[in-house]
Parts: C-alpha cells; sequence; structure tokens
C-alpha cells in the first residue's frame, strides 16, 4: 500500500478532464434529447388531452343537437297528426255532408218518381175509366137517360149560385137573348115549355130559343146563352173527366 | 502490491494506474463519442437507447436524493460511477490491474468528493450559511463535524482501495491454490464486488453532496 503523488495528481487531472469530457460529449446532448423527447411526448400529450376534450364537446354538442333535432321532429310529427286528425275529421264531415245531401236528392228524386209514377197511373186509370165509361154510357144511353137528365137540368136551373143568377140577370138588360140549346135526342114539347118556362124566369129580356141535336153530348143538353155556356150531358162529363186526368200537379 | 511505474516525464514518474486511467478515459471517450455522433429525438438506435436508460437511470436516482440540486451534480456523480465500474472490472481483461487497487487513484477520488462537498455546498449555499452548519447544532461540535469530514474522506479511499486490493489478491490466491476449477465463480465475485464497490463509493459521495446541498435547509426546518 504505497501513495505516489504524481498518481494522486495525475488522478485528479485525469478525472477532472474526464468529466469536462463527458459533460460536454455525453450527458448534456444525451439529457437535452431525452429533454427535447419528454416536452415533445408532453406536447403531444397535452395535444392529445385537448383533441379528446374537442372531440368530447363536439360529440356533446352533437348529442344536445340530435336530441334537440329528436324533440323537433317529435313535435313536427305530433303537429302533421294534428293536422291529419283535423283534415280527416272535415274531411269526413265534409263526406258526412256530401252523402247527406246526395241522400236527399236522391229521397226527393225517389218521392218525384214515385210521385210521377203514381200520376201516371192515376192518369192512365182515369184515362181508363174515362174511357171505359165512355163506351159504357154510349152503349146505355136513351131517352130515358135523356130525360133524367134534363130533370137535372131543371133543379140544377132552381139552385143556382148566386153569381150565375147575378150573370143570367145581366142578360135582361139586352133587348133579345139567343139561347141555343143542343140535345142528343130530340126535346118534346113539354121538355121545351118547362125550360123555356124556367129560363124566362131567370131572363127578364125576350128570349130567342133555338134548339139543335148533336148526338155527340151522348146524352143530356147544353144551353149556350151568350157568353154563358151550361153542360148537362154526358160528353161533357167525360171531357171533364179525362182533363183532370191531364191536367198538372 | 507496488505501483510499477513505466515511465517517467522529467520528474514525474508516470505508472501503470495513469496509463490505464487513460485507457478507460479513451474508451469512455469514444463510447461517449459513438452514442452521440446520430441523436435521434423520435427512432433511437440500439446504443443510444442503452447510453440513454444508463443516464436517465443515473439521473433518476441522484434526482432522487438531491432533487433541487440533481442536475448540478449529475455529471460528477454519473462520471464517479461509470469511470468506477469500467476501473473496477478492467482488473478482468488479462495483463491488466483496476486502477482502484491504487491507494492514490482511490485516494484522488476521495479528495475530489470531499472538496465537490465543500465547492457544491458553497456554491448553492454560500459560504456563510455553508459554514454555519458546522456550528450547528452547537459549536461544540465542530471538531466532530471536521473529523468527521475527514475520516468520510479516509474511509472512502480506503473501501475502495482495500476491497478491490483484496478482491485480486484472494482471486490470484484461490487460483494458486485451485487451479482451473475456481476461475468462473471467482470471476462472476470479482464482477459483483466491482459493481457493488463502484455503486458505494458513488451513493456515498452523492450522499455527502446532498447532505452538504441540503444541510442548510435541513437546519432552516429544524
Amino acid at each position: 500500500m504505497e501513495f505516489n503523488l504524481s498518481t494522486f495528481i495525475f488522478e485528479i487531472i485525469n478525472f477532472l478532464i474526464l468529466i469536462w469530457i463527458l459533460q460536454r460529449l455525453f450527458y448534456k446532448p444525451l439529457l437535452e434529447v431525452i429533454e427535447r423527447r419528454k416536452q415533445f411526448i408532453d406536447q403531444s400529450l397535452n395535444d392529445a388531452k385537448n383533441l379528446k376534450q374537442q372531440a368530447e364537446e363536439q360529440c356533446n354538442r352533437y348529442e344536445n343537437r340530435q336530441k334537440l333535432w329528436e324533440e323537433e321532429k317529435q313535435a313536427a310529427l305530433t303537429a302533421l297528426h294534428r293536422q291529419l286528425e283535423a283534415e280527416r275529421r272535415a274531411h269526413l264531415d265534409r263526406l258526412n255532408a256530401d252523402l247527406e245531401q246526395e241522400r236527399q236528392k236522391a229521397n226527393v228524386l225517389l218521392s218525384k218518381q214515385r210521385r210521377e209514377l203514381q200520376q201516371q197511373v192515376e192518369k192512365q186509370a182515369l184515362l181508363n175509366g174515362a174511357k171505359f165509361a165512355g163506351m159504357l154510357l154510349q152503349q146505355s144511353a136513351g131517352p130515358e137517360l135523356e130525360a133524367r137528365l134534363f130533370t137535372l137540368l131543371m133543379d140544377n136551373l132552381v139552385t143556382l149560385p148566386e153569381a150565375c143568377k147575378l150573370c143570367l140577370t145581366m142578360f135582361g138588360t139586352k133587348k133579345s137573348v139567343p139561347v141555343k140549346i143542343t140535345s142528343a135526342y130530340p126535346l118534346s114539347v113539354e121538355m121545351r115549355q118547362q125550360l123555356e118556362q124556367k129560363l124566362g124566369a131567370l131572363i127578364n129580356s125576350q128570349i130567342n130559343f133555338q134548339y139543335h141535336q148533336d148526338q155527340l153530348l151522348i146524352a143530356g143538353l147544353r144551353m149556350d146563352i151568350g157568353a154563358w155556356v151550361l153542360n148537362v150531358n154526358l160528353q161533357h162529363e167525360l171531357t171533364g173527366f179525362a182533363e183532370i186526368a191531364n191536367e198538372p200537379e | 502490491m507496488e505501483n510499477e511505474f513505466t515511465f517517467a516525464l522529467g520528474p514525474v514518474a508516470i505508472g501503470t494506474s495513469v496509463i490505464t486511467t487513460w485507457g478507460i478515459m479513451l474508451v469512455i471517450t469514444l463510447i461517449a463519442w459513438l452514442s452521440t455522433r446520430h441523436l435521434d429525438m423520435l427512432l433511437p438506435g440500439k446504443l443510444q437507447t442503452t447510453v440513454e436508460g444508463i443516464v436517465a437511470a443515473i439521473d433518476e436516482a441522484v434526482a432522487a436524493v438531491a432533487p433541487e440540486h440533481g442536475r448540478q451534480i449529475m455529471p460528477f456523480i454519473a462520471s464517479l460511477w461509470l469511470f468506477l465500474i469500467i476501473a473496477n472490472l478492467v482488473g478482468l481483461i488479462p495483463g491488466l490491474h483496476s486502477p482502484t487497487r491504487d491507494l492514490s487513484v482511490t485516494s484522488a477520488l476521495a479528495i475530489l468528493v470531499f472538496f465537490s462537498v465543500h465547492w457544491f455546498g458553497i456554491k448553492t449555499q454560500g459560504l456563510k450559511n455553508y459554514l454555519h452548519h458546522y456550528l450547528s447544532p452547537s459549536p461544540i461540535l465542530l471538531p466532530f463535524h471536521i473529523l468527521s469530514e475527514l475520516t468520510r474522506t479516509l474511509a472512502l479511499a480506503i473501501r475502495l482501495f482495500g476491497n478491490m486490493m483484496s478482491l485480486e489478491m484472494a482471486a490470484m490466491l484461490v487460483l494458486l491454490v485451485a487451479g482451473f476449477l475456481a476461475p468462473i465463480p471467482i470471476l462472476m465475485l470479482h464482477i459483483i464486488e466491482a459493481l457493488v464497490q463502484a455503486y458505494i463509493f458513488g451513493m456515498l459521495a452523492l450522499i455527502y453532496l446532498a447532505g452538504a446541498i441540503q444541510s442548510q435547509q435541513l437546519n432552516s426546518q429544524e
């Protein structure tokens, strides 16, 4: 165990030089690289953290926006359903009203058709009745029926309405009143006297009687006193019967 | 164990320890230059990854003991560790001897530690504050502080010198006695002992430096 001063001093110098060399060549560059890498990693971590934070914020924002969209969509759907329901109800009401109107129209048309049919049936029945009655009366007409209708005329002249009586009275202002009497069968003298006597009582003027015969009357008489005509014959009755059938409603 | 001298520069004799130290310095410098020639921040190579791992591990160890002034003392401590590891292991190479089996070498390293402690202590705290810690907790303890400084420096030098010298001597004796049966276990023991002694010397130096730097802070806390 020897101690050598020169070795001691050389070792001190050597070690100081070694420290200096290593500091320049080894520690400093390596620590700088490590530090730069650490800063780079820290920066990358910070960037990643910021990116993550931004991504989370965007995610939250988009989730909120999506939620709002969902709510808006739900509200729009609800409004649309309400509108559709309202339009459906309105359309249904219109359809029901149209249907009711069509139903009423159909009912009216059906009633009208029924009435027309009934009228046609009635008209046909009246025409048939008139035709049948005409045929029957033509076959059954004769002097007896003529006499019977003459009696009926006499009774009617007695029971004339006041208006008719007034009308006949007004003929009294004329000097001569022509009276045309048409019958289906010739009137007897007695029947003519009764008739002239009756009319003379009703008209206070001179009456000019003219007697005619017309087979078309079938039975009965027709009196033409000026413009006033009095029919008591079957032909007139049958014509009136037929006219009833032809009268409009 | 005599200090063998190879040549002399005038009155100054150059021993084998100095020459071996120069060789170690050359190797370390070469490795440092090769490993830091093309540093890549993002894609480091195998050599760069290895030396970065070594430097980062030393830096973390220093920072764990002296968190606030780690970067100041790290070059000194790291250089101690790297030099001692290689210097302790160089004895495994046939024909070479560890410089650390030389008391002059270990004394030089211990003296450097001694002065470094005061240098960093004064640098960080100032002369007055640094010297004040020798008077705490009581001025009576000043001689003991001074004695402690001297003895621990001496202990540093003697511990490393004694262990390495005894290790080589024991290995030589075992080899003489056991012949070819013992070399491998002895070599493994040599490796472990070399690493442990380097670690102990560096760690003690680190603790002494950290103690000197943080002594004023401890006094303030007390």
